[in-house]
């Protein structure tokens, strides 16, 4: 190709006009036909004042048949390149929590430590730490409830029927329930004057025993029966003296007990021993997992 | 080469018997399950999805057996499954939904957006499928179903009462659906309506009280229809009822449910 011939005319609207009407020389036309292949210019005008012609019918046939033909092609030619992006990391992640923290949960949490805080600053209620300090461990304990199981998730005949399923798509649920719960109430509980409280971080332990207990149990008698025997039973544990309190001392009361199961090593201790009892044989119970659906 | 082997199925659900004493092998094709309501087509097809546990006998599906806890992740990785009742999170669009599951499913990343679109244009729901499912009507739900079922391209697709809630013209559209994954894949149907068996099954089980009364060509149901007098309007369908009477004659005086 000589380009810098090419540059050195252009072609006149007249030889345009007869190189579309078929008029023009064979020579001159192969000349044209020469020049246009480097200039974009004259190929334009030359292209539109073919399609003025007889000829442009025929060529916007041509032009749609192959763009008719075109799509199969192209997607046989192109499968590695998505045809949406892959969803990002973190809406993935809000997938894999299931139905808890999209559902009614997330809120429910969030009451609790907005609540917490109101009632220690806004209401003067001076056990606000307490309260949080008694209710925290039960809210992981609910989200897993309401994450996993026939009655918490609707999806749960497919989800039982992946691979998936079972154990390991509660375990990942109950990850980011706990994800969620313990940064979000124990820096709650920090805020929160201790008056005779527990330090904030003392439930930490005791909730992941509880979760982990509720999901050994719900092995033998399902997700609901088991978050509701934990969560009761800790409720029971540490609420049961203060409902026996005159009004007044309720506060101190609660603080008390709760300072009897959460304060000290040995006590601290026990609940670590227990979370991992429980993980243990949450693991031995693992097949029951892939059963877990009570026809 | 079967896909689905059982022998001696026996399934209990509540107190009642579900199944009894059921061999099967299932290969390559669409399988319609028809029988009266109780006969126990949910109770196979959730024994088959391994998500109910057989009380007896063997289920080997994909060449694994479905008591094995790693031949089961096998197989649940190459199976799709529509439930009776589908439930769904109202809050996903389709395209979420469908690749939740392929996530769960356990499909390689980078194959899921691709897969997804696949199986969402497959039921005709290209155009919706950014649409949230709570927003879709109740046949356009059900596509959604079978499009989570078919999009780990599965060996052995159980599909319980697919044609629920969709019209006619959808029906038509589904059965072409079924004919073209029955050719790479063992399919299953459990549904009512005996038209869809004789339009898009390759083969026909007739269960009735937890045995398999019939087994044979759709059009072999249609020939003893138009053989024999009972009601029915359409001859596949004077097939069923003569099927059924046929295996519940023998059985004398057991009252008709």
């Amino acid at each position: 190709m000589s380009n810098g011939n090419a540059r050195t005319w252009h072609a006149s609207d007249g030889l345009i006009a007869r190189y579309a009407d078929g008029s023009l020389p064979e020579p001159d036309a192969w000349s044209l036909e020469k020049h246009l292949e480097g200039c974009a210019g004259c190929a334009a005008r030359v292209s539109r004042a073919v399609h003025g012609t007889a000829a442009g019918a025929v060529l916007a046939q041509v032009r749609e048949s192959v763009l008719a033909a075109a799509p199969p092609v192209l997607k046989q030619v192109a499968p590695e390149a998505p045809p949406a992006p892959a969803p990002p990391r973190l809406a993935r992640l809000l997938w894999a929590v299931g139905p808890a923290v999209r559902g009614a949960w997330l809120p429910a949490v969030l009451l609790v430590a907005v609540g917490a805080m109101a009632l220690g600053y806004g209401g003067g209620f001076p056990d606000a730490r307490a309260l949080l300090l008694a209710i925290a461990p039960v809210v992981p304990v609910a989200g897993v409830a309401l994450s996993y199981g026939p009655h918490a998730d609707p999806l749960y005949e497919v989800v039982a029927a992946t691979p998936a399923g079972g154990l390991r798509l509660a375990l990942t649920r109950t990850a980011a329930v706990l994800g969620v719960s313990l940064p979000l109430l124990t820096v709650a509980g920090l805020l929160l004057p201790a008056s005779g409280a527990p330090a904030a971080a003392a439930w930490l332990l005791p909730g992941l025993a509880l979760t982990l207990g509720s999901l050994a149990l719900a092995s033998f008698v399902g997700c609901r029966t088991a978050s509701g025997v934990t969560a009761g039973g800790w409720l029971c544990a540490v609420l049961a003296p203060v409902s026996a309190a005159p009004a007044d001392g309720a506060g101190a009361r609660l603080a008390e007990q709760l300072s009897r199961c959460l304060d000290g090593t040995g006590t601290q201790g026990a609940w670590a021993a227990a979370a991992a009892l429980s993980a243990a044989l949450l693991v031995a119970r693992r097949p029951a997992y892939d059963r877990l659906i009570r026809s | 080469m079967s896909s689905i082997r059982v022998t001696g199925l026996r399934v209990r659900h509540r107190k009642t018997l579900a199944l009894d004493s059921v061999d099967l092998a299932l290969g390559t094709g669409v399988h319609g399950l028809l029988g009266p309501n109780g006969a126990g087509k949910t109770s196979l097809i959730r024994v088959l999805a391994t998500v109910a546990q057989p009380s007896g006998g063997r289920v080997e599906i994909v060449g694994q057996d479905s008591t094995d806890q790693r031949g089961r992740a096998e197989i649940r990785r190459r199976l799709g499954y529509l439930p009776q009742e589908f439930g769904y999170y109202p809050g996903f669009t389709v395209r979420e939904f469908v690749a939740y599951v392929a996530w769960l499913k356990e499909l390689p990343g980078a194959r899921v957006p691709a897969a997804v679109e696949r199986a969402v244009a497959r039921v005709g729901l290209a155009d919706r499928i950014d649409a949230k499912i709570k927003t879709l009507s109740g046949g356009m739900v059900r596509r959604v179903g079978i499009a989570q079922a078919i999009v780990n391209d599965p060996s052995v697709l159980l599909l319980d009462e697919p044609t629920a809630g969709l019209d006619p013209e959808q029906r038509v559209e589904f059965r072409e659906l079924l004919r073209e994954l029955g050719a790479s894949a063992t399919v299953v149907v459990s549904t009512h309506l005996v038209e869809d068996v004789a339009a898009a099954c390759t083969e026909v089980t007739l269960l009735d009280r937890g045995r398999i009364a019939y087994r044979g060509t759709p059009e072999a149901l249609t020939a003893l229809g138009a053989a024999s007098h009972g009601p029915g309007d359409h001859p596949i369908e004077r097939g069923y009822t003569a099927a059924l009477r046929a295996h519940r004659a023998p059985r004398g005086t057991e009252a008709a449910r």
